[in-house]
């Protein structure tokens, strides 16, 4: 641990020539590389361990925890990684549960083989669609654009949501019927809990895969200098366009399986409510890392509710305080207490490293 | 013909009531390139200044006097203290602003709790032109609207403080080697774009009654009001604003309200993407 303390040092403080030089770059990028897969580890092991303990009732809320933190995911792609300020990712999550809900509502379809991917498919046109309006197009959006564009949006689907008798107005769908796989009903509870877990970690894996490729080092740099990356050839608006779908299929993945996990959807879920709350979530881990968005999640969503039985009141004032010093003090959120800040860069292949410190060295 | 007047007035009230809110919105958006999230609640607390006053047993007038300076005042605070670290990155201004917006919305939340709380006009009854009668209230709004919108043009295009300011928003290094103080500046603009959102608040609680979303619903209609008009000038929001305000306020009258509501914030959207400078491009005043 000493080892990673050091190495953690050594990059933070920009000697990673020195200890280059001394030899111990290799070790140094070990140790660098070491801190994540612990990291990730823990999280992990302790999801797997966490209904064992836990009591029923927890156990549910775990399974909401876990769908909000693959929420937290997609919009950690957009924003940690291209640098894309989403500020209507619910737009995704939520027109997605509206999706699946009707399916189910009015054409009884609760295979989860027809779901999922239904509402996948409904966050990736969504995204597209809105992304691709906003991103693309002979100029350049600024950034300013396409945040408060996003918001915009989310937001009118709000509105529409809750003027909409079709999709049930102020309400939204109630009830509606549970997952099914043959004839296999998904309830709440521990199975439920570990299908959530089981798919969480299969998109975390792939993200991790995405955001490691080359594509995802054009990412982090077009986050860190747009224009560098455009000089390099890379057609900028292209890759945030695709990033931002992606980023969108996750939201509508999450968005199904809330739904059917609380058993109905209302106007919030699309709304500016839960769009700022993923901003939150995200914030508070550590944006550009995968496992600090998990982990935002859990710690947000872990103290709200804890605190929300004799502090219901003043939580939100707390939250609204610590995402303020956050914001000050700890840009990088409660993740970079333990990871160096060349985690958000990532590597792709072997030689990638030595390319990342020459751009280091770079003024 | 009386309906129509009736739907005429209504529509220049409620862009009335949105031009007054964009105003302050638009000068610290034009003049130091931040979106406030904040500002919706800035309205918030204006009202609830209203509100207090009211609940007090002091005339509702005192507590709208009040408002705008108690408001403003803590914006040059809270500029001091926060908001200064955030110009360098815009989209860690908005974040920022989100969350001071959050804290002052849920603590106003925990003093009124979920209630509705209705403060009444201070200028009561209606004013009646033959058979018509329309709000005296709203009709007050539209004059001190008008007002403050001219006041505002007057202190930034004719007086020394107006020229200072511009000159510190147009270039801060030459500014500073003039001898202006750069950073009080900032803090005097942002101090004035809250006070601004604070009269508004205080303005329109008895229209829209006090509640802790009060500032929530119009900060979106603002951010697009602004993004219609142009960044960068005084005139621009302003006139976003307008556009706004009677889109929103007429198309009801037509079509769906539900329909109407989404169409606006579409329009917008389209517009601002295939004209990003806005209604009204460029510098100045």
């Amino acid at each position: 641990m000493s080892v990673v303390r050091e190495a953690i040092v050594a990059d933070a403080s920009g000697e990673a020539d020195e200890a280059m030089a001394e030899g111990t770059a290799a070790g140094q990028g070990r140790a660098g590389r070491k801190v994540l897969p612990i990291v990730e580890g823990v999280v992990l092991v302790a999801a797997l361990l966490a209904p064992l303990v836990l009591q029923d009732y927890l156990t549910v809320f775990a399974t909401r925890v876990i769908i909000l933190a693959l929420f937290a995911l997609s919009f950690d792609l957009v924003w940690g990684y291209a640098g894309i300020m989403s500020f209507g990712q619910a737009l995704f999550f939520g027109s997605a549960g509206y999706g699946v809900a009707l399916l189910a509502r009015d054409l009884d379809i609760t295979n989860i083989f027809l779901v999922l991917p239904a509402g996948t498919l409904i966050g990736l046109t969504f995204a597209l669609l809105l992304g691709g309006f906003l991103l693309l197009g002979r100029h350049p959006s600024s950034v300013i654009f396409v945040s408060l564009g996003t918001l915009t949006g989310s937001y009118a689907a709000d509105r529409l949501a809750r003027g909409w008798y079709y999709l049930g107005g102020q309400n939204g769908i109630p009830s509606i019927a549970p997952m099914t796989v043959g004839g296999y009903e998904f309830t709440e509870g521990p199975a439920f809990y570990y299908l959530v877990l089981g798919i969480l970690t299969v998109v975390y894996l792939l993200c991790r895969f995405l955001v490691r490729s080359q594509f995802g080092l054009a990412l982090a740099g077009l986050r860190e200098n747009e224009q560098r990356i455009a000089f390099f050839g890379y057609k900028v608006q292209h890759l945030k366009a695709i990033i931002f779908a992606i980023g969108g299929a996750v939201a509508g993945l999450a968005g199904s399986l809330y739904a059917f996990h609380e058993g109905f959807v209302w106007p919030n879920m699309v709304g500016v409510v839960v769009s700022t709350q993923v901003v939150l979530y995200v914030l508070f881990g550590g944006s550009g890392t995968l496992v600090g968005a998990v982990i935002g999640a859990v710690i947000v969503e872990g103290v709200s509710f804890w605190l929300s039985d004799n502090y219901r009141d003043i939580w939100p004032i707390i939250l609204g305080l610590l995402l303020l010093l956050v914001i000050l003090f700890r840009p990088l959120g409660l993740i970079s207490f333990v990871l160096g800040e060349r985690e958000r860069v990532g590597s792709f292949g072997a030689k990638a490293k030595k390319n990342i410190k020459e751009k280091r060295n770079a003024p | 013909m009386a309906n129509a007047f009736v739907a005429a007035f209504e529509i220049l009230s409620f862009g009335a009531i949105i031009v007054l809110i964009v105003l302050g919105l638009g000068i610290i958006a034009s003049m130091m390139g931040i979106f406030n999230f904040a500002q919706g609640e800035f309205v918030l607390l204006g009202a609830y200044i209203t509100y207090l006053a009211y609940a007090k047993g002091m005339p509702i007038w005192t507590g709208m006097v009040a408002a705008p300076f108690v408001v403003g005042a803590l914006g040059f605070v809270l500029e001091a203290l926060i908001i200064r670290r955030f110009y360098a990155a815009p989209i860690v201004a908005m974040l920022g602003t989100y969350a001071l917006g959050l804290i002052i919305r849920e603590s106003v939340r925990g003093l009124i709790g979920g209630f509705y709380l209705t403060v009444p006009e201070p200028v009561g009854g209606s004013i009646d032109i033959g058979a018509m009668h329309i709000s005296a209230w709203r009709f007050t709004i539209i004059v001190i609207t008008l007002l403050v919108m001219a006041g505002c043009y007057l202190l930034l295009s004719r007086t020394s403080f107006g020229l200072r300011m511009r000159a510190t928003l147009e270039n801060p290094s030459l500014a500073r080697a003039s001898g202006i103080s750069t950073p009080l500046m900032y803090g005097a603009t942002f101090a004035f774009g809250s006070a601004l959102a604070g009269l508004a608040g205080a303005l329109i609680v008895p229209v829209f009654s006090l509640y802790a979303d009060l500032g929530l619903r119009f900060l979106i209609q603002g951010f697009v009001a602004v993004m219609v008009g142009g960044v960068g000038s005084f005139i621009g929001p302003v006139a976003g604003a307008g556009v706004i305000g009677t889109l929103s306020a007429a198309l009801p009258w037509v079509m769906a309200p539900v329909v109407a509501d989404v169409l606006v914030f579409v329009l917008a959207i389209v517009f601002i993407k295939f004209r990003p400078q806005g209604l009204i491009a460029g510098k100045g005043v």
